[in-house]
């Protein structure tokens, strides 16, 4: 019975939307030929990019958020090739798709990814998220993003006349490409020794390395095959998206590539094949029977995150997670909320300080920053403590923004932050009822594809911000007129402190161990008594409400606020900003929201210089490789370097002497006795099982 | 905690074409200790998973008591009486002894009503034996003692049928007979355990009653003594006689 409500409930609302927003076009023969004929190229592009995600997630274990980024790089080099530097368009193509893109493939293994294997899956999110963002940031810094430039199609506008329907060459070369690939990658899998390799890697992991399948030259092989696949889909697109290394351009086969991918639950080949032609055909219908407008006029643009969504839905629950204890140790230490007071009242001491110091603008800067600040502790609880990834955090933030405007915040109600939070809070839990059936990749998936769907969909209702901005003007607290910008960001800094104090307490709360507990083994939770359910409700909605009230602050920042703050790709890059601090940790929220703040400065004093010009994406992108050797992130590495340092912290003296001993524990009496060189604990026997291949775990087992 | 009783049912288990368990059906009552022994593979971890509710059996029932489980969340069953260590390890990685066994403690708080959870967590680290370690973390430890840590975490749940799944590999031979002793023990305290155990020295001298499982059939079941000379279970472990 409960398997039928989903489909139904997805059926009735495509029907819904389709009726209610018919363009008046008839559905006859004809433009039904023709929606298939403009649809079958776009197919061929969007499965070449999910082939890539399927080749390399399925015998990699890593999904590789980076992939439309990749694409997005190699259709500028080809157009520097061909355009630029003027070559032939044969030398340009090879050159960009089977020199550039396999290379970079190569030198990603090589470099970065065969680091990731086995490794946490927040790691290794964040690690090809911030590839995506380093890819983005390469291309700003290389082609000036303000001079314009275009792909041309191959060979031209010219092409075949079918039903009074020009099919482009450059479009028939999309399909056939994608059709032969079909062929290529079906013999390559079937038919030569490292596609047999592939496929046993595919089925069994553990059993192909005990067969002496090298993983190595597989992982390579993947890698390189996938960049190819990301390559071809990038420059096919190229000339339909224009060339915006933030925008159309990488997201036109980004998201598509993952609602593809995902009907194949990102193992079949097949499946994602389907994927691509259902989401093509969707799109193109909608582009030539239905027609949108006013607060529903975003609806086309999201169809791939929609179906990204939708499809999440239809994913089977996911078992219960067995823990994957991997061979890097956490280091950081859980705060006492005494300390965290101490700390934060120093901050909030010093901040105002340091405000004073400061130009009007990067007081202005500093103050958003706070802001911003607030929202990215939202993560901690959520992401660092329990390990549920959300992509997402604007995306409530925007959500409080707007019920902190609409309902007391325009008339300058100060209890209206806490309506913004409270109102947001159960946006989070009916996110999180359906996101706790999935797990990691695909829970961060659907919080990435919910990002888009609130911002261009949900933010323009009328009842939100109705592609209107909205007074937010600053009220007086409690006699403290916060007018001004060096007012405003003490009164940000304060409520920062109190929500992160009430949150050290929790974390040092049962609650808070067992938050701890879930992120570190789901199985031995669930087994000493724990609802994982509840608890992931209610962390998600306790994350939302944060959210909701940094939003609340955001919205004063800026006194007229509109939904434009609240990018999805603006909160994937708070995410990334967050995990290079530390999404554990207070004091990493701080460290999100400045981040970008001295990259700003440096692009201000030198504002001609090219190497500064895609800082703001370069930074946090290539920053987050940190993350692989040291998951607490940065605001650990900083504290054990300076807390010992300070008075009266004999307690981080100690700390460091530890940590020093432990590296320099070459030795431990059993290990020596046999013989080895490192002793034997529980991350080193994970280490050495990742080494052999066999990780698989119950919740790989074949079901 | 008198008399609880935990029934295996004719469970089964199917992955794909393997049937990894096949019709299982043997019962752990409190105050005894019931080995599970079988090579490599023959469905003893998965078994323990079907009893905890982490894996959906293809065939079959566990019940406690007499009350069918099959219905119910892994989280209802731990509150039901049924705690388990695996064999992979499981602890709570980030966390320290202390806290591993604090957390079974604090879950058991909220059903089973207000007591001193520091006490007890103290007391059941000293009674495994590993109280010195109580502020290192999990992760750091050597596999024995975070096997150690998972016994303990699962005592802190107060179970009635306490599921062990090879507790004493990574042990010294010291350390397996004071958790054989401890075994002991803790049947005389009215809990029953269910031990799946490689050790076969340890499992002779703590066990009750036998069964042997091979390629998910339960091929022998018996006393010790009956199980040690059963022919068919030393084929199983000493390998087919035609082949030779």
């Amino acid at each position: 019975m409960r398997r039928y409500v989903t489909p139904v409930l997805v059926a009735a609302a495509l029907v819904a939307v389709a009726t209610t927003n018919w363009s008046g076009r008839s559905l006859d023969a004809e433009s039904i030929f023709q929606l298939l004929i403009l649809a079958l190229p776009l197919a061929g592009i969007y499965a070449l990019a999910a082939t890539g995600l399927v080749v390399v997630y399925s015998t990699t274990g890593v999904f590789n958020f980076a992939q439309g980024g990749i694409g997005m790089l190699a259709a500028f080099v080809y157009w520097e090739l061909k355009v630029n530097q003027e070559m032939p368009t044969a030398v340009a193509l090879v050159a960009t798709v089977f020199v550039f893109a396999p290379l970079t493939g190569l030198v990603l293994e090589r470099l970065v990814m065969r680091h990731l294997v086995g490794k946490d899956l927040v790691v290794q999110l964040m690690v090809t998220v911030g590839l995506l963002f380093g890819f983005i940031g390469i291309a700003n810094t290389v082609w000036d993003p303000n001079a314009g430039r275009s792909v041309p199609t191959l060979f031209g506008r010219d092409g075949i006349e079918i039903a009074n329907i020009t099919l482009t060459w450059h479009r028939l070369i999309a399909l056939s490409v994608a059709v032969v690939l079909v062929g290529g990658l079906r013999f390559l899998l079937y038919s030569t020794r490292t596609g047999i390799s592939m496929r046993a890697v595919v089925d069994n992991r553990g059993l192909a390395a005990l067969a002496g399948i090298p993983a190595g030259r597989v992982s390579r092989v993947s890698w390189m095959l996938g960049c190819v696949l990301a390559a071809l889909s990038g420059v096919l697109i190229a000339p339909e998206t224009g060339m915006s290394a933030g925008g159309a351009l990488t997201l036109a086969t980004l998201v598509p590539g993952f609602a593809a991918a995902a009907l194949g639950r990102m193992r079949s080949l097949p499946l994602a094949y389907a994927g691509a032609l259902v989401l093509a055909l969707l799109q193109q219908f909608s582009a030539t029977f239905l027609s949108f407008g006013g607060r529903w006029a975003q609806v086309p643009a999201r169809i791939p995150e929609m179906m990204l969504f939708a499809t999440l839905l239809f994913l089977p629950a996911a078992n219960v997670r067995f823990a994957r204890i991997t061979a890097v140790r956490r280091r950081g230490r859980v705060v006492r909320p005494r300390e965290g007071a101490v700390g934060l009242l120093i901050l909030a001491l010093f901040i105002p300080f340091l405000g004073s110091l400061l130009t009007t603008t990067n007081l202005s800067r500093l103050t958003l920053a706070m802001s911003v600040a607030i929202v990215a502790l939202s993560l901690v609880p959520l992401t660092g403590w329990a390990g549920q990834v959300s992509f997402a955090p604007l995306a409530f933030a925007g959500i409080g923004a707007a019920v902190f405007s609409q309902i007391g915040g325009a008339e300058g109600h100060p209890w209206a932050v806490l309506v913004a939070a409270a109102l947001t809070a159960p946006v989070g839990t009916l996110l999180s009822l359906v996101a706790v059936r999935l797990q990691g990749l695909y829970l961060g998936l659907a919080t990435f594809a919910f990002a888009f769907v609130t911002r261009d969909v949900i933010l323009n209702q009328p009842f939100a911000f109705g592609g209107q901005s909205l007074p937010a003007p600053r009220q007086t607290w409690f006699g403290f007129d916060v007018s001004d910008n060096s007012d405003y960001l003490i009164l940000a800094t304060v409520v920062f402190g109190v929500v992160g104090v009430a949150l050290l307490m929790l974390r040092n709360s049962a609650w808070g161990r067992r938050l701890v507990a879930m992120r570190d083994s789901e199985a031995a939770s669930a087994t000493v008594g724990v609802n994982l359910f509840e608890t992931k409700v209610a962390v998600f909605t306790l994350s939302a409400a944060i959210a909701g009230l940094g939003g609340a602050f955001i919205a004063m920042y800026h006194q007229q606020v509109a939904a434009t703050e609240f990018e999805a790709l603006a909160s994937l890059g708070l995410v990334l900003q967050m995990a290079i601090g530390g999404l554990g940790f207070i004091t990493g929220a701080v460290f999100a929201g400045v981040f970008q703040l001295p990259i700003q400065i440096v692009i201000e004093k030198w504002p001609g210089v090219s190497l500064f010009r895609g800082l703001e994406r370069v930074a946090p992108g290539f920053g987050a490789l940190g993350i692989i050797q040291n998951p607490d992130g940065a605001v650990v590495a900083i504290g054990e370097g300076f807390a010992p340092q300070l008075p009266g912290r004999n307690d981080a003296k100690e700390h460091l002497r530890a940590l020093r001993r432990q590296r320099a524990a070459r030795y431990d009496v059993e290990s020596a006795e046999l013989g080895l060189s490192t002793p034997i604990n529980v991350s080193a026997v994970s280490a050495l099982e990742r080494k052999l291949g066999v990780t698989a775990d119950l919740a790989e087992a074949p079901a | 905690m008198t008399g609880a009783r935990l029934d295996i049912d004719r469970v089964s288990v199917r992955f794909g074409g393997l049937l990894a368990v096949d019709t299982a059906t043997l019962h752990v009552e409190s105050g005894s200790v019931i080995g599970l022994i079988g090579p490599n593979g023959a469905g003893k971890t998965t078994l323990f998973n079907v009893i905890t509710g982490l894996l959906a059996p293809s065939g079959g029932a566990v019940l406690l008591d007499g009350r069918d489980l099959s219905n119910a969340k892994p989280y209802k069953r731990a509150r039901r009486g049924i705690a388990r260590t695996f064999q992979r390890l499981e602890a709570f990685g980030s966390l320290t002894v202390r806290e591993n066994v604090m957390v079974a403690a604090e879950m058991r708080r909220r059903w089973a009503g207000r007591f001193d959870a520091s006490s007890e967590v103290q007391a059941i680290l000293e009674r495994v034996g590993i109280a010195h370690l109580a502020d290192a973390r999990a992760e750091d430890l050597p596999t024995g003692n975070a096997r150690l840590c998972e016994l303990a975490r699962a005592l802190a749940v107060a179970p009635k049928i306490l599921l062990l799944d090879e507790p004493s590999s990574g042990l010294d031979e010291d350390e397996t007979d004071r958790l054989g002793l401890l075994l002991r023990d803790l049947a005389a305290d009215g809990l029953g355990v269910l031990l799946v155990e490689h050790d076969m020295p340890l499992v002779m001298t703590t066990c009750d009653y036998i069964h042997v499982l091979d390629f998910g059939r339960i091929i022998a079941r018996g006393t010790p003594s009956e199980v040690q000379s059963d022919e068919q279970v030393q084929r199983a472990y000493l390998g087919a006689k035609e082949s030779a």
